[in-house]
């Protein structure tokens, strides 16, 4: 029974959406920045995940929707438009975090009137408790695997942070990426690999 | 299945990515293999660590994203013309009489409608009469600004298209949508923000209101510490003072209540000193104790009833 309430659910949200995009595509402008604020906020934590920056994520974010606005009306509902959107995004993301290992990854930590500040302590997220031994061995971890993360291939880490941090489908993310289940699969398996092989010793 | 072949497919499985098949051969792999078990356990284990690691963006991020990508869009041109030409066709602006005493005495001026609002405005219409010409509240206001150097706030509401309105904080159709504004189930930085224009209108019976409500009512503490705010010149008022102690003694959020005792404090009444003991029967965060101690200190009476 809630099995079929959710399936009527999930279809009354896909026919609002499908509304939202047609009358976005004729121009209400209403219903085009709620049809961003139906994926913004998952689309805004994918790309700080992803490039552990606010002000690079905020980039993204802006320059995404900007094509999405500014491409609505060649949206054909041939594939939904959370792939449709997705696929936007990932290449973003993927061009930017190539751009990076270019730079040769600039580290996270940046300068400030206050002398070295980790960038990811400007962003929300769980903080290590007050035990010292505790907090000292966290930050060991965490930039372990700050280093593995930054060591993946830029499509390694895409797949990875997709299915680990946004749970989401390997169908979805292959279709996303616009490759095969199978190949998002053994991107998974090689970054899956090295997590193993960097943090094994440290559980 | 050997051990070798069930390790590499741990990951996958705890993702659930399996295929049925595999994933019964590696459970049954499992219920005979302490070696794995163990191995699927330091799997799990990375997992975790791995989730602490996930950064959510801070909703003041979210809203400053969405405000940059609103501005953009208003610069920037419709994807097609057609849309535009087919809008225009479809649409007309009614512009009623404005009555004489609701005119505002600044000039008022509309500045822009929505994404292509700009464009559909007649150039011979007296602009303005828009402000009046809002009819009852059935728009959703999006944010609001403080006011410029002119003294001038503005409010953006979303009815059919985006419009943004200016106009003095103390004008009525302006303070109407502040009102609705500081009602916004949705956004708590707009609230907090009208709340924090509402604010120099306090002596307003509705505002008044509007505050204590917001105060009693607003599941956000930035919004109530606000609302505090506006009330400070209010505290002598009897009305003001008994929702003052019913907050002070109900709400969670301690900066809420230290708030509530300066407020009341302004005033020293015999009455404060049954209410603040009455705090400090329950209350357990060390600093309102503290607060709440020496203002009973001040007023001469003791901290505990005996």
């Amino acid at each position: 029974m809630e099995a079929v309430e959710a399936g009527v659910a999930a279809a009354a949200i896909r026919m609002d959406e499908s509304a939202l995009i047609r009358a976005a595509q004729h121009g209400d402008a209403g219903a085009f920045e709620d049809l961003v604020r139906l994926y913004d906020q998952s689309v805004l934590r994918l790309a700080l995940n992803l490039l552990r920056s606010p002000e690079d994520a905020n980039d993204i974010y802006q320059e995404a929707f900007l094509r999405v606005y500014k491409n609505l009306h060649t949206f054909r509902f041939d594939c939904s438009f959370h792939t449709w959107l997705y696929r936007i995004v990932t290449n973003l993301c993927l061009d930017a975090l190539r751009k990076r290992k270019v730079r040769k990854e600039e580290g996270t930590m940046v300068e400030t009137r206050e002398g070295l500040l980790d960038r990811m302590d400007t962003v929300e997220e769980d903080r290590a408790d007050g035990n010292p031994q505790r907090r000292l061995l966290s930050r060991e971890l965490h930039s372990r695997i700050h280093h593995v993360l930054t060591d993946l291939t830029p499509r390694e880490r895409m797949v990875f942070e997709m299915r680990h941090y946004q749970g989401m489908r390997l169908r979805a993310i292959g279709e996303a990426l616009g490759t095969s289940e199978e190949a998002a699969k053994n991107c998974l398996f090689r970054a899956t690999q090295k997590m193993r092989a960097a943090l094994g010793d440290f559980v | 299945m050997t051990c070798e072949e069930t390790k590499r497919l741990l990951p996958l499985l705890l993702y659930g990515e399996l295929s049925f098949d595999e994933e019964e051969q590696v459970e049954s792999h499992l219920e005979g293999c302490g070696t794995c078990r163990l191995a699927l356990e330091s799997e799990r284990a990375i997992h975790e660590q791995l989730n602490a690691m996930q950064m959510e963006p801070h909703l003041t991020m979210l809203a400053r994203s969405r405000e940059q990508l609103r501005r953009s869009l208003l610069s920037s041109p419709p994807a097609r013309e057609s849309w535009w030409q087919r809008l225009r066709q479809g649409f007309t602006i009614h512009v009623h009489p404005i009555p004489a005493g609701l005119q505002p005495v600044g000039a008022v001026a509309l500045i822009a409608m929505g994404f292509f609002g700009a464009r559909m405005i007649p150039s011979s219409t007296t602009r303005q009469n828009n402000l009046a010409d809002l009819g009852p509240m059935t728009s959703r206001v999006r944010y609001v600004e403080p006011a410029d150097k002119s003294g001038r706030v503005q409010v953006v509401v979303e009815d059919t298209r985006e419009r943004v309105l200016s106009g003095a904080v103390d004008d009525q159709n302006i303070q109407n949508l502040l009102l609705a504004a500081a009602r916004d189930p949705q956004d708590a930085g707009l609230r907090v923000e009208s709340v924090d224009l509402l604010k120099s209108s306090r002596e307003c019976p509705q505002v008044r209101d509007a505050l204590l409500n917001a105060l009693q009512h607003d599941s956000n503490p930035g919004v109530r510490l606000k609302a505090l705010e506006g009330l400070k010149n209010l505290s002598a008022d009897a009305q003001v003072r008994q929702v003052l102690t019913k907050v002070l003694l109900s709400d969670d959020n301690p900066g809420v209540r230290t708030q509530a005792i300066d407020l009341l404090i302004q005033h020293k009444e015999d009455t404060m000193v049954g209410v603040l003991q009455e705090l400090m029967r329950k209350e357990d965060n060390g600093y309102v104790r503290m607060r709440c101690q020496k203002a009973l200190h001040d007023m001469n009476a003791s901290v505990e009833t005996y």
